[in-house]
């Protein structure tokens, strides 16, 4: 990525000359496509490229889908497009070479040796509100965490998310871009607009909530820190209740150690709109044994928060 | 002025004042004698405006952050503008689960124990180096670990709290730790195919630790007397009598061979002796409320080289080879012998620079360092002259 940034400006192409010669063309439609994939299918489809001409298209292509990302001024399409381009990264990896990996880690700045993964940067990318990823459970020698290949592809993944989001997030886009794809920008901001309006649903009746989750709540709100396993089990429910995220980050803004972007990526990823995997609520047994349940009266014969809250919210 | 007062003023004339790396990024706060409340934000520019304040103000307590900030002084969080923190670990005599039994120097003693563990987890697995770890006795209760790297600076408090899981096992899988496989029959045994648990002492992290102190556990319960190693054995939670005798009895030299090879067979009991070797392994480290002060980014430390109003004792570096001969009630003595009239309220024992003292209530003449110690704690008055 840092070498194609080079290899860009070495070739001394003007921001002009990409948007309006015909010569590139091809870079243009290309980008548009990039997104309008980020937006419909979440993911940057690789390309096969043939001819060096292709490449250099590929590669003049990565710009153009970033100005016009940065043009719909969308925060969901900024988060949308970053993990989509972070996706194909990933794909790209898993056929790879170990040395093609290093090479990524390298370039995102993060220590990778082999298959081993400095216990910082391990932490700043790795998803350890889920049990397997917990430091605690990994293999660490002097420093260094034992990863499979898959899981070192993963990390660097989400490094690469992390950089194209910071680099978008305040991201202004030359005014001419706005012109050359007036069609186009309009209609990705219509869809994205309406992939958002589409997430938000029904009603929830936070008086049904079980008191282990009103306790959740109200830790949160108070700005108190709460535990991994507290946010997560928050999490798991209020997306079971049908919560939209915006709402549930809502609760957990007043936190004191509130970072909305990472909190976003965390609710996104326990939700299942990253990881594929929608995780469960946990049991009663469980959060008894994280020390967070204050059973009440209705509690009685419950074994999951869930069938107290269906139980209560009818009512 | 208070006799104590007048001995700390005594020692900040010339105090040994160890200043945190980038001391002017840092945040101070001080508790004066007879205050309550904490003098905060304030920031030196100069290592000599740090010693000036002391000798002015002569503080009970001196405090300073563990993050580092572009404007240290500011008054509100926000404004400070957060740079980076260092790592703390402060392992106090109070986070202990029989702290209320002990002493005061037992419960030093139980503390250092658990400071040791620490190190070994930052040593052997997070790999950090002598010039990273700074050791301290807090001057109270306890002891100071002091992690500064440039690597660890930046670490928000989520990632810090995953290391404080890591050395205290908190969120621990022990299914992960100790695999439980169906291995193929063996020619002997027939077609049966045996449980077997295998771990594996060349690992690193939890597994290669837990799997070392088990088979540690059976070659010290093997070379037992049988009437001992049952003793032993039934101090584990789910260990009765009859399973503890079953136990040592199957511990045949054949068996001992396979075991320390890494292979455990009856995964039942084998998981009863991991699960209270895993508690024993474990650093102790939570406070009160069960929240782990490592993770905080923003908090205050004693200041290296400043008393303890508590105590009157001084917080004091401890080299790490000699953390074994480190004796608080002698090392961190910055006090005289000459002789101080002191009225004693409670009757105790104690062992001070290497002298034992039996104390009755009442009038006494003790030397400097023990009335100091004795008026700091609230256990001795002295008359103002």
């Amino acid at each position: 990525m840092k070498e194609a940034k080079e290899w860009v400006k070495e070739q001394k192409v003007s921001v002009e000359e990409i948007l309006f010669d015909d010569l590139y063309e091809r870079a243009r439609e290309r980008g548009v496509e990039r997104v309008r994939q980020a937006v419909d299918e979440g993911i940057v489809r690789e390309v096969a490229t043939v001819s060096e001409a292709d490449c250099i298209m590929e590669i003049f292509s990565y710009p153009v889908a970033r100005m016009i990302v940065a043009s719909v001024e969308s925060e969901y399409l900024v988060r949308r497009y970053a993990l989509a381009e972070a996706k194909k990264a990933y794909e790209s990896m898993k056929g790879e070479e170990s040395g093609f990996i290093d090479y990524l880690a390298r370039e995102m700045g993060v220590e990778v040796n082999g298959n081993e993964i400095y216990f910082t940067d391990y932490l700043k990318y790795a998803p350890t509100w889920d049990i397997n990823w917990k430091l605690v459970n990994r293999e660490m020698r002097k420093g260094y965490v034992l990863l499979s290949k898959s899981e070192v592809a993963r990390l660097i993944q989400e490094a690469i998310r992390k950089k194209i989001y910071n680099e978008l997030a305040f991201a202004f886009a030359p005014p001419e871009v706005k012109k050359v794809f007036k069609d186009e920008i309009l209609s990705i901001k219509n869809k994205v607009i309406f992939k958002e309006e589409k997430r938000k649903v029904g009603e929830v009746k936070e008086e049904g909530f079980p008191p282990c989750i009103k306790n959740l709540i109200a830790a949160v709100k108070s700005g108190i820190n709460v535990p991994h396993v507290g946010r997560f089990t928050l999490v798991t429910f209020l997306n079971a209740v049908g919560m939209d995220i915006e709402e549930i980050l809502k609760i957990f803004a007043s936190s004191p150690d509130f970072n909305a972007e990472k909190t976003r990526y965390q609710i996104e990823h326990i939700t299942g709109r990253i990881s594929g995997t929608v995780y469960a609520t946990p049991k009663c047994d469980t959060i008894r044994t994280w020390g967070l349940c204050y059973p009440d009266e209705y509690c009685r014969n419950i074994r999951h928060p869930l069938f107290y809250y269906r139980r209560r919210a009818r009512k | 002025m208070s006799f104590l007062r007048r001995k700390f003023y005594s020692y900040y004339l010339n105090p040994h004042i160890e200043f945190p790396q980038r001391f002017d990024r840092r945040e101070y706060a001080f508790i004066l004698f007879n205050e309550d409340t904490m003098h905060r934000h304030l920031s030196f520019s100069s290592r000599n405006d740090i010693l000036s304040y002391l000798k002015m103000n002569i503080p009970a307590h001196a405090y300073y952050s563990s993050a580092y900030y572009r404007h240290p002084s500011a008054e509100k969080m926000m404004d400070k503008e957060w740079m980076g923190a260092d790592l703390i670990f402060d392992l106090d005599a109070d986070h202990l689960p029989n702290a209320g039994n002990l002493s005061y120097e037992e419960s030093l003693k139980e503390v250092k124990e658990e400071l040791k563990k620490l190190l070994s987890f930052l040593t052997e697995d997070f790999g950090f180096g002598e010039r990273d770890i700074k050791l301290y006795f807090s001057g109270g209760r306890g002891y100071h670990c002091h992690v500064c790297n440039e690597k660890v600076l930046e670490l928000g408090s989520q990632e810090r709290r995953e290391i404080v899981d890591y050395i205290t096992a908190r969120g621990l899988d022990m299914k992960k730790v100790i695999g439980e496989k169906n291995l193929p029959a063996e020619k002997f045994s027939g077609k049966f195919s045996i449980k077997t648990i295998k771990i594996n002492p060349m690992q690193g992290g939890w597994q290669g630790r837990i799997a070392r102190a088990i088979i540690d556990f059976f070659k010290r319960i093997k070379n037992m007397r049988r009437e001992d190693a049952i003793k032993e054995l039934v101090k584990i939670e789910g260990i009765g009598e009859k399973t503890a005798m079953a136990i040592y009895d199957a511990l045949t030299d054949e068996r001992m061979r396979r075991i320390e090879v890494g292979l455990l067979d009856q995964s039942t009991e084998f998981r009863k002796i991991a699960k209270p070797l895993v508690r024993r392994l474990a650093v102790s480290l939570h406070s009160e409320a069960d929240e782990p002060v490592t993770a905080d980014i923003k908090r205050l430390i004693r200041l290296p080289g400043s008393l303890h109003g508590k105590t009157g004792l001084r917080v004091t570096g401890i080299d790490r080879r000699r953390i074994d001969d480190f004796d608080p009630l002698t090392d961190a003595v910055v006090f005289g012998e000459n002789p101080v009239k002191v009225n004693v309220l409670k009757k105790m024992e104690i062992t001070m620079m290497e002298n034992h003292f039996k104390i009755e209530k009442g009038e006494a003449r003790l030397p400097e360092y023990l009335a100091v110690f004795l008026v700091a704690r609230g256990f001795a008055e002295v008359r103002p002259p």
